[in-house]
């Protein structure tokens, strides 16, 4: 260090004059690419993900009992619905992998008092949330994708020992692997949002684990009509209808759900992000 | 160009910036002095926007920061060496900052050059020292090349070389012709660096005076030792002299120079022991006038002049918000 402790440079840039530089939306995105992908947790989550993705996919498959395989074989939608289910399993557990990161995401921006330099460079503030947003959710799609897509190639052949074969051009196969990785996606837009919300790693990683797994299972135990209702309405049963079919809404109903979902969740976070002190 | 008026920031009842009004200038080193909790981070966090002011404004350059389309542009802030994500490099934490207003790479190893972080670039910031960290935080707040520099604390966690570099660095970006402005609870340091000082004291502008007058308000005096004082404080006793007498052998002489008593005493055939010049210090001059405005001031000692002395410098580490 003792080049730049004898004596002061200027300041002033010795090559070249920074060229036009000034605040765009592009170039937040482009930060917040940077930023995800220069930290290590970023990295191993998606790693984790696509792994448990395959894995659990795999594990299914050995496990299968014979009879189940015989009754997916005889009939084509069967089988179709099974290479689905194997393949997309894993999200029921990568649900919580990507909201932990979601919430991370920002709740680390906090707790480490990184956010105070992202708002001096950016002082309008809610670009930063929505490039995050955008950045995150983005990046959380095309994993996902390549998981689902890896998970349905590892158990294809697996899966046709058993005599079970799908086609992934097949309309009751491939619509259900691109909802899985949009469900995680939307999820993980709806805890990143509970994370900027709280501003805290612990609280919010609570709340959105919370909402995935106690409320249903405390709903569940009410016996009135509305609570039937409201557990239909929750992200995770949404969900299940982006990539395991069935349930009461439509597919496109559900994106609509999880974008409602969303909109409760950022709209109070942007608000308080514009109005609280960094 | 900083200029604040009325600028107010209140948690709940307490008031931490009192309707303050006050204008750094560029071509000059800005010192913000004040005791622990004298309201100095917050205004400098309410000048880029990261604190709401509960009323009054300051604005850059003639706007509020938010406005500016470049605002790295046109201020550089190092407001806490902690504001890095720890899991991140150096290098990599300068990048995603310099994105936003697409500040090209060789900039980043630019700074990175000129605050001496070679070595440390590519290192995660956790297992930085804080002096390491301050120095990413001035490369931070030079990334857009800005008219005005914000620096809180700057020398805080530096070694005597870090505290040299950064003296030298607030002085030439001041002769470049930008606006600095930086806070010290160090009198002394203040006295190094600065050419103006704006005295904080419980949210308000106590002082605000180039450091000469500030130096100057806190009377120098010449101390003179000799075996016949007597003789001395006799021939020199006007009506604008004021002459204390120490000891029975020292006096403290005001409102004439070392010279014109030196030749009283040759005059005289006095012999003196020592004639010494004793500038007053800005440490006096602070204490005086934050004297009552320190906020967390330890048990008093006894003497009055020891108690106000031993508040200030004693103070107690800032409560954490």
């Amino acid at each position: 260090m003792s080049a730049a402790t004898t004596a002061p440079a200027s300041a002033r840039a010795t090559l070249q004059p920074v060229p036009d530089a000034r605040l765009r939306f592009t170039g937040i995105l482009r930060s917040e690419w940077i930023k995800l992908t220069t930290l290590r947790s970023t990295l191993w989550a998606y790693a984790i993900l696509t792994v448990l993705q395959v894995a659990m996919g795999a594990l299914l498959v050995m496990t299968q009992t014979d009879a189940m395989a015989a009754g997916a074989a005889a009939d084509p939608a069967a089988a179709a619905h099974a290479a689905v289910q194997i393949s997309t399993l894993g999200v029921l557990f990568n649900q919580l992998v990507i909201s932990v990161l979601g919430v991370l995401l920002i709740s680390g921006e906090y707790g480490t008092g990184q956010i105070r330099s992202s708002l001096t460079a950016v002082p309008t503030r809610l670009p930063v949330l929505w490039a995050k947003a955008l950045v995150f959710a983005v990046t959380s799609f095309v994993v996902g994708l390549v998981a689902v897509f890896a998970a349905y190639a590892v158990t294809w052949p697996m899966l046709q020992t058993k005599g079970i074969t799908s086609s992934l051009g097949d309309v009751d196969v491939w619509p259900h692997l691109v909802g899985a990785a949009g469900y995680l996606a939307l999820i993980g837009l709806v805890a990143f949002f509970l994370g900027a919300l709280l501003r805290h790693t612990a609280g919010g990683i609570a709340a959105a684990v919370g909402l995935l797994l106690v409320v249903p299972s405390v709903i569940s135990f009410i016996g009135a009509e509305w609570a039937r209702v409201l557990s239909d309405w929750l992200p995770g049963s949404v969900g299940q209808t982006l990539f395991f079919g069935g349930g009461v809404f439509e597919p496109w109903q559900a994106v609509l759900v999880m974008l409602g979902w969303i909109a409760v969740v950022a709209v109070p976070a942007a608000i308080l992000m514009r109005r609280r002190d960094a | 160009m900083i200029e604040a008026t009325s600028l107010t920031k209140r948690y709940g009842a307490r008031t931490a910036v009192d309707a303050i009004d006050f204008t750094v200038r560029p071509g000059q080193v800005t010192g913000f002095l004040g005791p622990n909790g004298a309201g100095k981070s917050t205004t400098m966090r309410m000048i880029v926007g990261l604190d709401r002011p509960s009323a009054g404004r300051v604005t850059v350059n003639g706007r509020p920061y938010a406005e500016h389309r470049a605002p790295l542009r046109e201020v550089g802030a190092l407001l806490d060496a902690k504001a890095v994500h720890t899991g991140r490099s150096a290098r990599n934490h300068l990048r995603a900052i310099a994105a936003t207003h697409g500040i090209p790479a060789r900039r980043v190893d630019e700074v990175i050059g000129l605050t001496g972080l070679e070595s440390v670039a590519r290192k995660r910031v956790g297992g930085f020292s804080l002096g390491m960290g301050q120095r990413l935080g001035i490369a931070a707040a030079l990334l857009g090349d800005p008219a005005t520099l914000i620096l809180d604390e700057p020398v805080n966690g530096l070694d005597p070389e870090g505290v040299l570099w950064v003296r030298g660095f607030a002085r030439q970006l001041a002769a470049e012709g930008r606006t600095v402005l930086l806070s010290s609870h160090l009198m002394s340091e203040m006295a190094l660096t600065a050419d103006h000082i704006i005295v904080l004291g419980k949210g308000r502008v106590v002082a605000n005076a180039p450091v000469g007058d500030l130096l100057g308000s806190t009377g120098s005096f010449v101390r003179v030792r000799s075996p016949r004082v007597d003789e001395l404080a006799r021939r020199l006793g006007q009506p604008d002299v004021t002459v204390t007498s120490v000891d029975a052998t020292t006096l403290e002489v005001r409102g004439v120079g070392a010279e014109v008593i030196g030749e009283v005493a040759a005059g005289l055939g006095v012999p003196l022991h020592e004639l010494t010049l004793v500038q007053g210090s800005l440490e006096d001059a602070y204490l005086s006038l934050t004297r009552d405005e320190v906020e967390y001031r330890t048990g008093a000692v006894t003497g009055a002049d020891a108690a106000g002395r031993a508040g200030a410098t004693a103070v107690s580490e800032e409560v954490a918000r």
